[in-house]
């Protein structure tokens, strides 16, 4: 029985082909850069701190790992990361959902967010650091001002385009406010909150680094900032490179395949893989 | 439809788990001459290493650091549950007593 329900080998290897064939590419593109920089390192001529080679990078990650620093770093950025990243979300989409529904509310904090979009989290950081010190609170309030406004909008979009057949449908078959809002205009306001939360967590990883940067002594940032000025710059690179394998790791175990659960499960299409 | 990120996170939690794990038994093991510990001592933290800021930042909350010497830390000072944080971290060679200026 199972061996004719089984798929056939042809077709088989074509779908692990298809499967493999884009992370092996990108892995094929990341092992040929690697070389170019490790063959152009005696081209240069430089010396190890103005161009570090991959094997003077490698050497450094080994010896922050052993020496415990990058363990602490790495959690550290992440605790802030994450919790920047869950309180934004949380205000982006109650903010998000009262100014959606309430026009009132729409027009008395419309304009009041529109100016503050355009006032970038790198302006804030310094009048953050003047009100909370130096440290965590601040960089905290930095991560939630850059993940609010893309989730509100997503969500304010989400609010907005909810079909107004179904919330009639609903209001019809005697649904009270609360249950509307429950039953049609979050779950058709979800993939809207989850691209804004995609993009709000892209946008919080910058300000990740530029809030370590200026308002920290430990963290990913920190590290990226302090390895030039101890003229460590193999330290700095690593701090690059565990920002962006750090994000691509979010990205593709996380967003991504919660994205493609709710836009399956809520949004207009079946098969959010093309999407991705 | 979510394995994915759930077994990211049970990677993640199995890590930190063992993390912790490995330090309390580090811990253990470092500590285990010095027992009982006085409520309040001091002691010579030795690294595999000389220490850097970040070494030298992380044991001043724990203690009074009062000198260090090629890989030796001698702080002041030390709670039994100062001392027990200080031990969990691996890189820490050996802790000692020690007499104080």
């Amino acid at each position: 029985m199972s061996a004719t329900l089984a798929a056939p080998a042809p077709l088989r290897a074509a779908s692990w082909s298809r499967r493999w064939s884009r992370p092996l590419k990108g892995l094929a593109g990341v092992l040929l850069l690697l070389a170019a920089w490790q063959v152009s390192v005696p081209l240069v001529g430089m010396s190890s701190y103005f161009y570090p080679s991959p094997a003077d990078v490698i050497a450094s990650f080994t010896e922050l790992t052993r020496k415990g620093i990058l363990p602490v770093y790495l959690a550290d950025s992440l605790l802030r990361y994450l919790t920047g990243l869950t309180v934004g979300a949380l205000l982006g989409v109650g903010v998000g959902v009262l100014i959606g529904l309430n026009r009132t509310a729409s027009l008395a904090l419309s304009p009041l967010f529109r100016f503050l979009f355009a006032v970038v989290e790198v302006a804030w950081i310094p009048i953050f650091v003047v009100w909370f010190g130096y440290g965590i609170k601040t960089i905290i309030l930095a991560l939630i001002y850059v993940v609010f406004f893309p989730v509100l909008y997503n969500t304010l979009l989400g609010v907005r385009t909810a079909p107004q057949i179904l919330v009639n449908a609903v209001r019809s078959l005697g649904a009270n406010r609360w249950q509307v809002l429950r039953l049609v205009i979050l779950p058709s306001a979800l993939p809207g909150i989850i691209t804004g939360l995609r993009v709000g967590a892209g946008f919080a990883f910058r300000g990740l680094v530029f809030a370590e940067i200026i308002a920290a002594k430990t963290g990913i940032g920190y590290l990226i900032f302090e390895g030039t000025q101890s003229q460590q710059t193999a330290r700095t690179i690593v701090g690059m490179i565990v920002m962006g394998l750090l994000w691509l790791a979010i990205d593709q175990f996380y967003l991504r395949p919660i994205e493609r659960a709710t836009i399956e499960r809520w949004g207009l299409t079946v098969d959010a893989e093309q999407r991705t | 439809m979510l394995r994915l990120p759930a077994l990211a996170t049970a990677c993640v939690l199995a890590a930190a788990l063992l993390y912790w794990l490995a330090g309390v038994l580090g811990a253990q093991h470092k500590l285990a001459a010095l027992e009982p510990l006085p409520p309040r001592a001091n002691y010579a933290v030795t690294l595999a290493f000389p220490p850097e800021r970040f070494h030298q930042l992380r044991l001043q909350d724990k203690g009074r650091v009062v000198e260090v010497r090629k890989r030796t830390v001698y702080i002041m000072d030390m709670s039994p549950a100062a001392l027990h944080d200080v031990a969990r971290e691996y890189w820490v060679d050996t802790i000692v007593p020690w007499a104080g200026r």
